[in-house]
């Protein structure tokens, strides 16, 4: 494209010897791909110069995203593990101490018959209180109370239907009314807090996780910063020689897509490391519980968000770089 | 094709490189710009590639006013003006040939069809035979040429020339002037800053005179003997 003079191939400005080579605007449209392709496999090859420099960059980013991608498979994993505790939830019913066997047994068959209810198990107080005695260790002293004071206690499972966290408690709050109860407990109650807990870590975990984000672009942006400084020379005789700082800032935009692509990369590996080597702790503890418990890794499309972000932080990093530093380099 | 109107240039901190400079340049014109160092001769090359803009005054190129010339189109007026510089700025890590190749491939050319141009331009300075050589090992004389190719490859209609010979002995410089009328033989408009007097006045050609800032010849009241 001439500015200052239209039809410069007609003019009586050029040098005979060469023909002159037209460009036609769908030439030009081609070639500004191929020439992104060039650039692309250009700033390749300027990375795989200084291979441990890159390689420190790209692990810097790959690492960092490797913490978050790691809490966040923990995370999912456990909420799999509350999800599979929850259903089998359990209601502890603690009987009136004043009822007398009959009405206790009566209750009991009511609550066995109620449709919201899959089974029911009496623990009568006197067998409570030798339980207690057998595994508190207060042993003989509990035989110098007067009276038990120990209620009758009901385990309910609730139904099918039932189980959800929610259904359960709307469940234990309909049998609190009843006369023969004194007070219900519903075993998801700790569950609820251990979810609670774990939305206090993943939030922090998030927050966490924004934070490396941030270095990383910074860190990115600051390597690329020292990238276009030492290559200072060469962008001011582009410049000189008509450039554009958008063919200046490609090369640099390119490393930092390449950057992200390789970081993500590291960041899969560094993430299936760090699960296998949970894995272990993992299997011990289900042993412990006698449960059946596999740890879910990244799915296909987790893994690809992940290289996506490692991909985006990339080229925000280089993005920021060049932005202010291409169109500060002018030739003097 | 390049004119000056009453152009001044201060730079911030106070100091005055160029006041009031009129000249016109005509289309495939040739001329000298002399004047002794600080005179303001790099300061009015610079005013013509954009790299300064003026403080008052208007520079037009082939009637294009450079003031309206908005910065991120200046890009594409240097692709107009084939820039050569005392200490040639080329690119030592580079062949030759990639030097040289720079403008067309920032212009889009393919590799095929600036290979023809760049050999063509490498030609035209006698240095076909050094297009795979690395600029160290050249010789400064080999390396202005080098600087020269790269200028003309895109067949500008407008040369520029900072000091061209400021390194080289009468014989090489003189070489080094002789491509330059070359150029200006097939309609190139050259304007070439030296201080090299002895340089000049071999030389027939309009020779316009800085000094400390003021034109103090334009080279057009007594033609030049």
């Amino acid at each position: 494209m001439s500015l200052l003079f239209r039809n410069r191939s007609t003019s009586k400005g050029n040098p005979q010897g060469a023909r002159k080579v037209k460009i036609s605007g769908f030439r030009r449209f081609v070639m500004f791909f191929v020439h992104n392709a060039q650039q692309a496999v250009g700033s390749l090859g300027e990375l795989a110069r200084y291979p441990f420099a890159s390689m420190m960059t790209m692990a810097v980013l790959g690492l960092s995203l490797t913490l978050p991608a790691t809490l966040y498979v923990v995370v999912k994993n456990t909420q799999t593990v509350g999800a599979q505790w929850q259903e089998a939830s359990e209601l502890t019913l603690f009987l009136q101490k004043g009822l007398n066997e009959r009405e206790v047994e009566t209750f009991t068959r009511r609550v066995g018959l109620d449709k919201e209810v899959a089974s029911v198990k009496l623990i009568p107080k006197a067998e409570a209180l030798e339980e207690f005695k057998e595994y508190s260790g207060f042993g003989e002293a509990l035989d110098y109370l007067n009276n038990n004071p120990l209620p009758d206690v009901l385990l309910v499972t609730p139904a099918e239907s039932m189980r959800s966290a929610a259904a359960a408690q709307s469940l234990l709050q309909r049998f609190e009314r009843e006369r023969e109860v004194d007070f219900g407990k519903l075993d998801v109650q700790w569950l609820n807090r251990l979810q609670s807990l774990l939305d206090l870590v993943r939030d922090s975990f998030g927050a966490l996780a924004f934070l490396l984000c941030v270095s990383v672009v910074l860190i990115v942006g600051n390597t690329i910063r020292l990238n276009i400084l030492s290559k200072r020379d060469e962008i001011v005789v582009m410049k000189l020689v008509g450039a554009t700082d958008g063919y200046i800032q490609r090369p640099f935009l390119y490393t930092g897509l390449w950057y992200g692509i390789v970081g993500g990369v590291i960041a899969w590996l560094a993430t299936f490391i760090l699960l296998w080597w949970i894995d272990g702790a993992v299997m011990r503890i289900t042993e412990l519980y006698e449960g059946q418990f596999e740890l879910a890794g990244l799915t296909g499309i987790e893994m690809l968000i992940l290289w996506a972000v490692a991909i985006a932080l990339g080229l925000i990093g280089s993005y920021l770089a060049v932005r202010k530093h291409v169109s500060a380099i002018e030739p003097r | 094709m390049i004119k000056f109107e009453q152009v001044s240039k201060t730079y911030p901190g106070g100091f005055q490189a160029l006041s009031h400079v009129d000249f016109h340049l005509q289309k495939g014109e040739m001329a000298f710009l002399t004047g002794h160092s600080g005179a303001g001769k790099s300061t009015l090359l610079k005013l013509i590639s954009i790299m300064e803009r003026p403080t008052a005054g208007r520079v037009l190129i082939n009637d294009h006013d450079l003031s309206k010339i908005p910065r991120r189109q200046v890009p594409f007026v240097r692709r107009d003006i084939g820039m050569i510089f005392q200490d040639h700025r080329l690119l030592m890590d580079k062949t030759v040939f990639d030097n040289v190749a720079l403008p067309l491939l920032i212009e889009g050319y393919s590799i095929q069809e600036a290979r023809k141009r760049v050999h063509a331009a490498l030609d035209k300075v006698g240095l076909a035979d050094k297009v795979r050589h690395y600029p160290m090992m050249l010789s400064g004389g080999e390396q202005q040429r080098v600087g020269i190719a790269r200028a003309v490859v895109n067949k500008p209609p407008l040369l520029l020339a900072d000091e061209p010979t400021g390194n080289l002995d009468p014989k090489l410089s003189m070489d080094i002037i002789r491509l330059f009328e070359a150029f200006n033989q097939v309609g190139v408009a050259v304007l070439i800053a030296t201080h090299d007097l002895g340089l000049i006045a071999r030389m027939r050609y309009r020779t316009l005179t800085l000094r400390e800032g003021k034109m103090i010849d334009d080279g057009l009241q007594e033609p030049s003997a």
